[in-house]
């Protein structure tokens, strides 16, 4: 096992710990398992950060040529992003949800290295463009603002729910504000939305440089970029210019993360860079 | 100095009417009452007065036992006029560590007639303050007290006694906080002047609500109730049109049927921006708002059953947490009352086990010194710092059971021990410390 295996076997403990820490305080509220449960998001970060340059250090390259290195960059967005959702609107409430989320991307990662989906970095060359790096980092850097307003969707939905059925208010006073959380979910949008157009678009000035495989126009990854990128579009539209109401957007929300879910897991002959 | 308490409150079956007659609430009656119970009970007793609507309670601490008649008398004489009334038979009377439980108890919100209420810890804070301003506290109760404040925030630390809505007002409040959070500049629009609307406000103010109209159908009303909520006063055929821009509506209205339709919160949310939730509160009987209003996307109605519900549904919940809160509080009480034990039984004995050992050493280095004249100061500094040290690490061992022997519960068992310590030390004998 390398040092950035190791290390990333730490982390994976550190998110599941934040995880069901952070989720036994919505039922207990114990500001003891709050702390602890936001000191080990940190330090799965940390360690996440870590095991990222050891892996740069082995491998000589960026780490994100392979749908592993790719899901595990993108859990460690994810928990930064939870990380300053919190500090902004102390979304707690989040974090069982984003930190459940970083736990299984990196188990989904491992798995799939440990299936010899990997093939190491043979065209690593390729990442050497400006254009490519800008395009992978900024998709992936979108998607997680995506997963986390997914979870503030899906914390809007939950809420709206207690508070029209009048039911379980008791434990609707451990969650963040109804206002607060569809303030959020909107702001990851509004910040994803342009990070996702610098992704689709740098990725397009990548490939009209050429050296591609044949067909990356109708490339199933790229469909679903355009298509993610338009829900996202529809999910602002909706939000600032229809006035449409927040329960109706949050469902936009929960629709645009299996999109996301799809992107990264999706076969694809233009984006394989190993 | 023992500790005692006498007093009433709703607890006691003290009626409200006497109560009400009881209280030390006007401006300046409480410092009056202190300066005459401290010319009656004598300058060397320590003081604190607790008077709220719903208990007026004296503490004391003497170096003698004063008997409960007497306290009662020197409360009765402590009002600016007579009371025309028997008190004797609603007076409770605790001592010792059962007074210090009753005042952690008192603090915590668990004697309250709403139990968990916050206010009582405000009262018991000004109580303590005016006696310590007024010169009435010292070594006694003022640990006491701090600890009772101590305690009372780790009861409602520990099993959150303190969370929840203790009225209808404080859980429309509650609900609007869960909607809007706290510290949101919201605009809240009365409809009716009633003193109902008027109390749920001053909660939603108090929680952050920052803007508020008042739509009464007769204006001078509306206008008196806007300036001391400082509010603005809107004719009340009018209110429709301030809907798109309120975020939430009390209705309190005397009407016989609704006044807020379902048409017309439909056009105020077409022109509100980015769909902001509108939060009815309708108190009302008949009610004010329309039954359908509710199913209108990011509209919550609550009405004064969903509130009188969330307002039981949270009594029964702090009911669950008190039995914890009681636990906290005995626990404290046995801790506090050891460690009074350990500072007005065991002390004493330590310091006079000392300074025993210290007379024994300080004759012994005064024969040495006669003997030994040729050795220099430098030496007798460092022979009088071993003999110190020698001291220390003998009398170690017995302080530390000393103060075990004292932290025991039975106060006949400490005795005996300490009796035993004086024995095993050739100490004077007990002087008859109190063990309370």
């Amino acid at each position: 096992m390398t040092g950035s295996a190791a290390v990333l076997g730490l982390t994976e403990l550190f998110y599941l710990i934040g995880a069901v820490l952070l989720g036994a305080n919505l039922f207990l509220r114990r500001s003891a398992l709050l702390v602890t449960g936001r000191g080990a998001a940190i330090a799965g970060v940390v360690l996440h950060t870590v095991s990222i340059g050891l892996r740069c250090a082995e491998l000589h390259r960026a780490p994100f040529t392979t749908p592993g290195e790719s899901l595990s960059l993108l859990a460690w967005v994810v928990a930064l992003a939870y990380l300053g959702t919190e500090a902004l609107w102390r979304l707690s409430a989040a974090g069982p949800f984003a930190l459940g989320l970083s736990f299984l991307l990196v188990l989904l990662g491992a798995a799939s290295r440990s299936a010899g989906t990997e093939a190491g970095g043979a065209n690593a060359q390729l990442l050497a463009s400006n254009a490519i790096s800008l395009h992978i980092t900024a998709t992936i850097a979108a998607v997680a603002a995506f997963a986390l307003a997914f979870c503030c969707g899906a914390l809007y939905l939950i809420e709206h729910h207690i508070l029209k059925s009048k039911h379980g208010l008791t434990w609707m006073k451990r969650l963040p504000p109804l206002r607060t959380v569809e303030t959020a979910a909107f702001t990851l949008v509004a910040v994803g939305f342009p990070l996702l157009t610098l992704g689709i678009l740098s990725g397009l000035v990548r490939a009209l440089g050429g050296g591609l495989p044949h067909g990356w126009q109708t490339d199933p990854k790229a469909l679903l970029a355009y298509t993610v990128w338009a829900v996202y579009g529809a999910y602002l539209l909706a939000r600032l210019a229809l006035n449409w109401p927040p329960v109706r957007t949050s469902y936009v929300l929960l629709v645009g993360l299996v999109l996301c879910l799809l992107l990264f897991l999706v076969p694809s002959a233009a984006h394989r860079f190993g | 100095m023992p500790v005692a308490l006498i007093g009433l409150s709703h607890n006691t079956g003290a009626p409200v009417a006497l109560r009400e007659q009881i209280a030390f609430t006007t401006p300046g009656a409480l410092e009056r009452a202190l300066r005459r119970l401290r010319a009656s009970l004598g300058d060397a007793c320590e003081i604190v007065l607790l008077s709220t609507c719903n208990r007026t309670e004296l503490y004391v601490a003497a170096p003698e036992e004063i008997p409960a008649g007497t306290l009662a008398d020197a409360l009765l004489a402590a009002r600016d006029t007579p009371l025309g009334a028997d008190l004797h038979p609603f007076l409770a009377e605790r001592r010792g560590h059962r007074a210090a439980e009753h005042l952690f108890r008192v603090t915590a919100g668990l004697d309250s007639m709403i139990l968990g209420e916050t206010d009582i810890l405000r009262q018991v804070k000004e109580a303590y303050s005016t006696a310590a301003d007024a010169g009435v506290c010292g070594r006694v109760l003022n640990p006491l007290f701090h600890e009772a404040l101590r305690v009372s925030k780790r009861a409602r630390t520990e099993t959150d006694m303190g969370r929840g809505a203790f009225s209808i007002g404080h859980a429309a409040a509650e609900v609007a906080r869960n909607i809007f959070g706290a510290g949101q500049g919201r605009t809240v629009l009365l409809l009716g002047a009633g003193k109902m609307s008027e109390t749920t406000a001053r909660h939603l103010t108090a929680a952050g609500a920052t803007s508020v109209l008042v739509a009464n159908r007769t204006f001078d009303r509306a206008a008196r109730l806007a300036e001391t909520l400082n509010g603005r006063a809107i004719h009340y055929d009018q209110f429709a049109s301030h809907l798109a821009r309120t975020d939430i509506v009390i209705a309190s209205t005397a009407a016989p049927h609704p006044v807020v339709t379902k048409a017309m919160v439909a056009d105020a949310l077409r022109h509100r921006r980015h769909r902001d939730p509108l939060f009815f509160i309708d108190i009302a009987v008949p009610r004010d708002v329309e039954a359908e209003v509710g199913d209108l996307p990011d509209v919550f109605l609550y009405n004064i059953d969903d509130l009188r519900r969330l307002v039981d549904e949270d009594l029964a919940e702090r009911r669950q947490r008190a039995a914890r809160a009681e636990a906290v509080v005995r626990e404290e009480a046995l801790a506090f009352a050891a460690r009074q034990r350990i500072a007005q039984t065991a002390a004493p004995l330590v310091s006079s086990m000392r300074a025993k050992m210290r007379t024994n050493t300080e004759a012994e280095l005064v024969r040495l010194r006669q003997r030994l004249s040729h050795l220099t100061d430098d030496d007798w500094r460092a022979i009088e710092a071993s003999f110190a040290a020698v001291e220390n690490r003998m009398l170690h061992d017995p302080t530390a059971k000393i103060k075990e022997y004292a932290a025991a519960p039975d106060p006949e068992h400490v005795a005996a021990r300490m009796e035993m310590v004086r024995e095993l030390f050739g100490l004077e004998p007990s002087s008859g410390a109190d063990v309370e």
